[in-house]
């Protein structure tokens, strides 16, 4: 009997199939790894979401104490009182996706086909104001746009500025506090999140096909037109989010380079915030916020058509 | 349309991917270029589609010199080598993609012309990456040919694709050929592909065309052992010439044979003495017989008969040659059976080292005193069953199929051309 016993356990030893405990661990692995990221959404993410959505609803004030009492008035207030900075905000992010587009395309695509060896110098030159504070190289702007200063003294001699003080976009003798310069402001600080998306896209078309578009007869423009912008397509929609999103959220760009006149809904949510300390009412205007860039972007991914993009 | 290269050659910085080069494709056929990859095929390809622009020379189409025409001007298209299929186009937009360019009419109409011609129809509306890779290479074969171009250019076109479907390709693309009449291009690197479709085979090899001529007159009569060696394999035997008053094996027969004395034969092997002239009197692979002839080749500044059949011209006049012969048209004969050996043939006795049974053929290596791996093919009618290794033999091949090569023109030896596939 005790001969028998100790036989057994070596013969199962083989080529066994893993023991039980291994295969829960392996089906489990998916989990343990989106773990990390999981914790950081529900902490970070819906936790917030969710105090601030109750925050939204409650009424009272900072003396008492606020409590929900389930009182939307806060939204219809933001909307009637703040309509015109919402307006502004998703004016000039448009304005601002839109010369994000016009510059970092063609530096994206002179990245990704005609760099050579000087491309990743080009994508470290992209990435190198992330060195610096966003804080700082606004203020940095301040000073190079300053009343008096060599941009304005140009665009002065030049007469661009009356053009533009004529269209309303400036002053006519200056740049901060203009339209222009918040706008100019947003575009450089959300120049990377175009170009970076842009470049990836561009630089995954195989060069092939700009061959054969032209072997079949398409001129340089009709093989942009018909294969290189379609095919970038995807770069252009996250790029675009990219800018846009951030950059309708923006207040530091609206503070330092405009007045209360370009003031933009983040520039009122802060100061709701902040200065007059009314949480339901600054956490209804994030809300709203937060609900018209959604219905923006669903708009414009419907338009863009993202279903089919390769 | 008439391709003309005339003087064309192509340097990237130091290094010259197409040395000079004349070549003249007549219009209507199948032309191929054939060589290893870095050879310059591709690269000739590309200046005839304007994908590159020669460093000299001119392209010339018919009468129109196209050399600095843009790709988008030519009358010429191309079918790559990994499709390059418009991944956001279906099948149908990408083969209608040439048409709306130019903005000709009926497009549909031609479209589902040409969706017909490459049977698929039924798949006009996949993308390109819902199809399969023979389907794929077929899509770009109608992109190409709906634009009815005058010249149909094809760099690899079958490279992808497993064996099978690659011979049915093969016989599906000259089918088309045929049926379209288009002068076809093609750029490959495999020996077989070029033979089953050419009329006509230009060798290249280092930037230069080695030679150029219809696949039976290649295989039959190579001229530098790099051809010898990349079209199929040959037997290539290092000789001097005995002049037609030599001691032994004299022209008694007065068959106007050359001899050549290889070191460790028995005799003086035996050699056509006009391996030129060969290429007309010869019989045979036919269709591609008269393309062959009106195409001519040569390296501009040199001449162009220069490079050619002049390898046995100088060693008749006493320089060492190389002499090779196919391993299908050797025969063997057990040692005890050498009476059995035609008078007049080359023989050579050697030991059966290793033998191979392929099912189709039989494939021998014989060591004898003049080559130390001599190259048997058999086929497998009537099996000789004393052929195995270590058995001694004679291998004996009829002079008409031996040919000779210059040994030390071209800058080669035995061994050129064979690492290639």
């Amino acid at each position: 009997m005790t001969a028998v016993v100790p036989a057994a356990p070596p013969a199962a030893a083989g080529p066994e199939p893993d023991p039980p405990s291994a295969r829960r661990t392996r089906r489990l692995t998916p989990y343990w790894l989106l773990l990390p990221a999981g914790l950081w959404l529900a902490v970070f993410f819906a936790a917030p979401l969710v105090y601030q959505a109750s925050t939204s609803v409650q009424s009272g004030s900072l003396e008492e104490g606020f409590r929900v009492t389930w009182e939307f008035s806060h939204y219809t207030d933001a909307l009637a009182a703040y309509g015109p900075h919402f307006l502004r905000s998703f004016a000039y992010a448009a304005i601002a996706t839109a010369l994000c587009l016009l510059i970092g395309y063609p530096l994206a695509y002179m990245t990704a086909f005609r760099a050579g060896r000087w491309r990743n110098l080009v994508l470290v030159a992209v990435i190198a104001p992330f060195f610096t504070s966003f804080l700082i190289r606004t203020l940095a702007w301040k000073t190079i746009l300053s009343d008096g200063g060599p941009v304005v003294g140009a665009l002065d001699a030049l007469h661009v500025l009356d053009v533009t003080g004529a269209l309303g976009l400036t002053g006519d003798t200056r740049l901060l506090a203009t339209p222009l310069a918040v706008v100019c402001g947003l575009t450089y600080n959300f120049l990377p999140f175009m170009i970076l998306p842009l470049y990836s896209s561009l630089e995954r078309i195989d060069p092939t096909l700009h061959e054969a578009a032209r072997d079949l007869y398409a001129t340089p423009a009709a093989t942009f037109r018909k294969v290189t912008f379609p095919l970038s397509l995807p770069g252009v929609v996250a790029g675009t989010l990219l800018t846009f999103i951030p950059a309708s959220g923006d207040y530091i760009n609206a503070q330092l380079l405009g007045s209360p006149a370009e003031q933009m809904i983040g520039n009122a949510i802060q100061k709701q915030f902040l200065n007059v300390l009314d949480y339901p009412a600054a956490a209804a205007m994030s809300f709203l916020l937060m609900a018209l860039i959604l219905i923006v972007v669903s708009v414009y991914l419907r338009k863009a058509g993202t279903e089919e993009l390769v | 349309m008439t391709i003309l290269l005339s003087g064309v050659s192509k340097t990237f910085g130091d290094f010259t991917a197409v040395h000079p080069l004349d070549l003249s494709v007549p219009e209507g056929s199948f032309f191929a270029l054939l060589g290893a990859s870095g050879c310059g095929k591709t690269t000739t390809l590309r200046m005839l589609a304007g994908l590159e622009e020669p460093s000299s020379g001119r392209v010339l189409l018919g009468d129109d010199d196209i050399t600095g025409l843009p790709p988008h001007r030519r009358p010429v298209n191309t079918v790559f080598q990994n499709y390059a299929l418009f991944p956001h186009l279906d099948v149908a937009e990408n083969i209608a993609f040439g048409l709306r360019r130019r903005r000709t009419g009926r497009i549909r109409a031609q479209v589902d012309e040409m969706l017909d011609l490459v049977q698929l129809g039924a798949l006009a509306h996949r993308k390109p990456r819902q199809l399969s890779g023979g389907q794929q290479q077929r899509v770009a074969l109608a992109r190409a040919l709906v634009n009815r171009p005058r010249v149909l250019l094809l760099d690899e076109p079958l490279g992808a694709l497993d064996l099978k479907l690659r011979r049915r390709m093969q016989l599906e693309l000259k089918r088309i050929q045929t049926e379209v009449g288009i002068t076809f291009v093609h750029v490959t690197h495999d020996q077989e592909e070029a033979m089953t479709m050419a009329d006509t085979v230009a060798v290249m090899n280092e930037g230069r065309v080695e030679q150029l001529g219809a696949p039976w007159e290649l295989y039959e009569h190579p001229r530098t052992p790099f051809v010898a060696n990349f079209l199929g394999t040959s037997n290539l035997l290092r000789g001097e010439p005995v002049g037609p008053g030599g001691e032994e094996g004299d022209d008694s027969a007065g068959d106007g044979a050359l001899r050549v004395r290889v070191a460790g034969a028995p005799a003086p092997l035996r050699l056509p003495r006009p391996p030129a002239a060969a290429g007309t009197a010869a019989d045979g692979a036919g269709t591609g017989g008269t393309s062959a002839e009106e195409t001519a080749v040569g390296e501009a500044g040199t001449g162009g008969t220069s490079a050619e059949g002049t390898a046995v011209g100088e060693a008749a006049t006493g320089g060492p040659l190389l002499l090779g012969v196919r391993p299908e048209k050797i025969a063997l004969a057990p040692a005890d059976a050498a009476h059995t050996v035609p008078e007049g043939h080359n023989a050579l006795p050697g030991r059966i080292t290793d033998a191979g049974y392929l099912g189709v053929s039989l494939t021998y290596i014989v060591e004898t005193d003049a080559c130390r791996e001599l190259t048997v093919y058999a086929q497998n009618v009537e099996r000789d069953t004393r052929l195995t290794p270590g058995t001694r033999v004679v291998a004996h091949w009829s002079p008409a199929h031996t040919f000779g090569l210059d040994a030390q023109g071209h800058g080669q030896d035995a061994t050129a051309g064979r690492e290639a596939p």
